[in-house]
């Protein structure tokens, strides 16, 4: 493949096998932060069969901020996101290569425990789905999985009742994801009463009941109207005064909103570039860029 | 475009169309209900209405509708209704007319040159090629009336000029089976005045693609009611047979219930049937006693039996087991098993549970027999219920760290709980009824004089098992077995009953106690619903 400088505007050469002539430079995709990464990826590869969904990926996220991930449909950039809390393994076909760490602890060898991980990084998915279940027990359902919360009849018994914790828990999650004002009267009722926003908010409540590091967000606004939208996004930045979050969206005005670093990943599974979002906006280093923030692509 | 025929929007005098169809439903639809009332004979045939005999009525009510029929389709022919029929009425129809008047034609035939196939066969064929040409060749308008007002016209005609009376009778050469007129008419009317109904609506709606769908509406309506008749007859056939037997003796007051520790006997309901044994010396009325409580703890055992062992095949097919050969072949499995004719089952149970358990017929072989028959569809249905679990609750169950296990027990099984509850439901159906397999391995004494005290006979032993229960291994009667013993028992012990009538005594309690258990079943069902969505 022919090495061309295409940031002078000329075309974009196509070659036989259909790839850009561009290719991914390191330059374009290291970008500098302070502090550690919380979330750190490393040469990831995915494959669905035989079909390869990422190639080499290396990506690290720092803390407390909102990290957004764009690009086309069909770029990746899903897929990154589910492998940063392994819900890929639930995928038979998937195959993954590479290294993610998490805090510097390798989350991809073999002695990780699975319910250990998810609940230091939580998932909010781009369908709300709530559990057909009452508001309360939507938030309280994973700590009292996870044995942190216990109301059985035998707790109550031994004289360990946890109810005024999870009473406690209820309330903090649910301010937490400003949804609290509204349904505060009503935590018994079914969640599936709620709409589409609201029950977006529990799912966010729900995650943040598990006290996670890192929350992941897969287009958490593309089912939502423009109110709800809206709140989600307050929401997110708010959360990440706390939180690592990563945004997977294919709005990008959504990504110039609400995140400090934007990741995009373009065609065949790979990041070309990745900086703070206000360069990449303004000033793509890449020419496949530029063209898809400004529309030529994708 | 010019081969393409355009009507108006909107009719501009459809009135008088409407109005005479419409008049015409109207005929068609009380000629059918009182073919039904003769049918079940809450009407006597030989009554007269204004005169006339009501069979004769029934014939004048189809010769209006034919009459009204052909009036129709000819005055939209000729545009003094105003129509948007299509060309022509199809070749479904002019097939189904064919063969109508092939019948008429040949049946007219028998009756003129006598019963001689050289004569009729060529005469019916002729008829019904005129049939069929009539309903296909002419516009819709005409094609879809003209023959079912002839067929109205001729049969009501014969039946109002006492053609067919109530006295007359068909005795086929095919069958022994005589067909009086009383009965011979409401069906034939039955029949005509839902083919009246189907042209008329199809006129109604003017025709065309409009007047298919409205003529469909009617007769698919009709055939509801028509099944709901059928389940009402059957229903009101056991109930009126069976409630004079069931009702012997019962009145509200006229027992008594002891007080414990007071020493009182204060008045109580009386019902002799229900709680009696039905054999035994001092029992004067008989009852069915032994015969409800074997069957509910049929019922129970084969419930214990098959619904943990169906929902967790279920769970382990859907959730744990990748999809492939394997569940395929357990599928297909499963549904064999469901289709095993149930006498299979009992013999099984004969030849290798009986000798292997209690060396003779007994409940608990009774219990693991019918839980055999209902363990395939719980697990199909289940498995049904545990597929339509959205895929998103287990990814966001996942996401939050939960493990499969509990995820299955959380969410999965709570939504999936009324869809495996339904199976439930028409399994217990079925197997409460189930009289074959019953006959094999579980049934004893035609007429127990005392009921299967199983709760009472729990026993403690130094050897193991440890618990014995001399009940559970012993014969019993369920209700099916009860019904079958008595019908083909020849003489009932006692004179108070015939065995026809205890028969169906039986079986009226038979029906209320699988409504009841079906009442159960809802009720759960819609228990665990309310849960998933309040």
């Amino acid at each position: 493949m022919s090495k061309t400088d295409t940031r002078d505007g000329t075309e974009q050469e196509l070659t036989t096998t259909g790839e850009t002539s561009e290719e991914v430079r390191e330059a374009w995709t290291e970008y500098e932060f302070a502090g550690d990464a919380k979330l750190a990826a490393e040469a990831l590869d995915v494959y669905y069969g035989g079909e390869q969904a990422l190639q080499s990926v290396s990506l690290e996220i720092p803390d407390e901020s909102v990290t957004a991930l764009i690009g086309p449909s069909g770029c990746g950039k899903s897929t990154f996101l589910r492998c940063l809390n392994r819900m890929n393994d639930r995928i038979n076909s998937a195959r993954v290569e590479g290294s993610v760490t998490l805090d510097g602890e390798e989350i991809y060898s073999d002695g990780v425990n699975l319910v250990e991980l998810r609940k230091r990084v939580g998932m909010v998915f781009q369908e709300p789905n709530p559990f057909p279940k009452s508001i309360a027990d939507n938030i309280s359902y994973g700590p009292r999985k996870h044995g942190d919360l216990d109301t059985g009849l035998l707790a109550r018994l031994l004289g360990r009742d946890d109810t005024e914790a999870e009473r406690e828990l209820v309330e903090r999650a649910l301010r937490r994801a400003a949804l609290w004002e509204e349904v505060n009267d009503r935590l018994d009722d079914n969640a599936l009463g709620l709409s589409g926003g609201q029950q977006q908010r529990l799912c966010i409540a729900r995650c943040l009941a598990v006290d996670p590091d890192v929350i992941l967000m897969d287009e958490p606004a593309s089912a939502l109207d423009p109110i709800a939208t809206a709140k989600i996004e307050d929401l997110i930045e708010e959360l990440a005064e706390e939180y690592a979050v990563v945004v997977v969206t294919h709005n990008m005005q959504q990504a110039a909103r609400i995140s400090d670093q934007t990741a995009v990943f373009l065609t065949g599974g790979q990041l070309v570039e990745y900086g703070e979002t206000d360069q990449i906006f303004e000033h793509p280093q890449s020419q496949r860029v530029e063209d898809y923030i400004t529309g030529k692509f994708g | 475009m010019s081969n393409v025929e355009r009507n108006r929007l909107a009719g501009a005098d459809s009135t008088v169309g409407d109005l005479v169809s419409t008049g015409i439903l109207g005929v068609a639809v009380l000629t059918f209900l009182a073919s039904w009332v003769l049918l079940l004979q809450w009407a006597d045939e030989t009554a007269t209405v204004a005169g006339l005999s009501v069979l004769k009525l029934l014939g004048v009510g189809l010769v209006v509708v034919g009459g009204g029929l052909a009036g129709l389709g000819v005055g939209s022919r000729l545009d003094y209704v105003d129509t948007a029929p299509s060309s022509t009425a199809g070749v479904t129809v002019g097939v189904v007319f064919g063969l109508l008047w092939a019948i008429v034609g040949g049946l007219a035939a028998t009756l003129v040159l006598g019963n001689d196939a050289a004569l009729w066969l060529p005469v019916a064929a002729l008829v019904g090629i005129g049939g069929f040409l009539v309903s296909v060749v002419p516009r819709e308008d005409v094609g879809s009336t003209l023959p079912v007002a002839g067929i109205l016209l001729l049969l009501g005609g014969f039946v109002a000029v006492g053609g067919i009376n109530a006295g007359w009778t068909w005795s086929p050469a095919w069958s022994s089976a005589e067909f009086p007129g009383s009965e011979l008419v409401p069906i034939l009317v039955v029949f005509g005045t839902l083919l009246g109904a189907w042209s008329a609506g199809k006129a109604k709606a003017g025709f065309g693609a409009e007047g298919r769908q409205t003529g469909a509406y009617y007769l698919v309506g009709s055939v509801v009611f028509g099944m709901l008749g059928v389940l009402a007859l059957l229903l009101a056939f056991i109930v009126t047979n069976g409630l004079e037997t069931m009702l012997t003796g019962a009145s509200l007051t006229g027992g008594r219930l002891a007080v414990p520790f007071v020493g009182v006997q204060l008045p109580w309901i009386e019902f002799p049937f229900l709680l009696n044994q039905t054999g035994g010396l001092y029992v004067e009325v008989p009852g069915v006693l032994p015969a409800v409580v074997g069957t509910l703890w049929l019922v129970f055992g084969a419930i214990t039996f098959a619904v943990p062992l169906g929902i967790g095949a279920a769970v382990f097919l859907t959730e744990y087991a990748e999809r492939g050969r394997f569940t395929q072949v357990v599928e297909i499995a499963t549904n064999g098993l469901w289709s095993t004719p149930s006498i299979v089952f009992g013999l099984f149970g004969l030849a290798f549970l009986v000798p292997r358990i209690s060396g003779g017929n007994s409940i608990v072989v009774g219990q693991l027999v019918l839980g055999f028959m209902l363990l395939p569809l719980v697990l199909i249905t289940s498995r049904e219920a545990i597929l339509a679990v959205p895929d998103a609750h287990r990814d966001a169950s996942a996401a939050l760290g939960v493990t499969k296990w509990q995820t299955i027990r959380s969410v999965v099984l709570p939504a999936a709980m009324p869809g495996t509850i339904t199976g439930v439901i028409l399994g217990v159906g079925r197997i409460a009824g189930e009289t074959a397999p019953l006959l094999l391995v579980f049934g004893g004494a035609p007429y127990p004089s005392n009921f299967p005290n199983v709760l009472g006979s729990f026993q403690l032993s130094a050897q193991p098992p440890f618990v014995t229960n001399e009940a559970l291994l012993s014969p019993a009667s369920a209700l099916p077995y009860q019904l079958y013993s008595t019908i083909t028992a020849g003489v009932f012990p006692k004179e108070i009953f015939s065995n026809t009538e205890f028969g169906w005594g039986t079986a009226l309690v038979l029906l209320l106690v699988v409504v009841g258990l079906y009442a159960v079943g809802v009720g759960s069902r819609l228990y665990f619903r309310r849960k998933l969505h309040e």
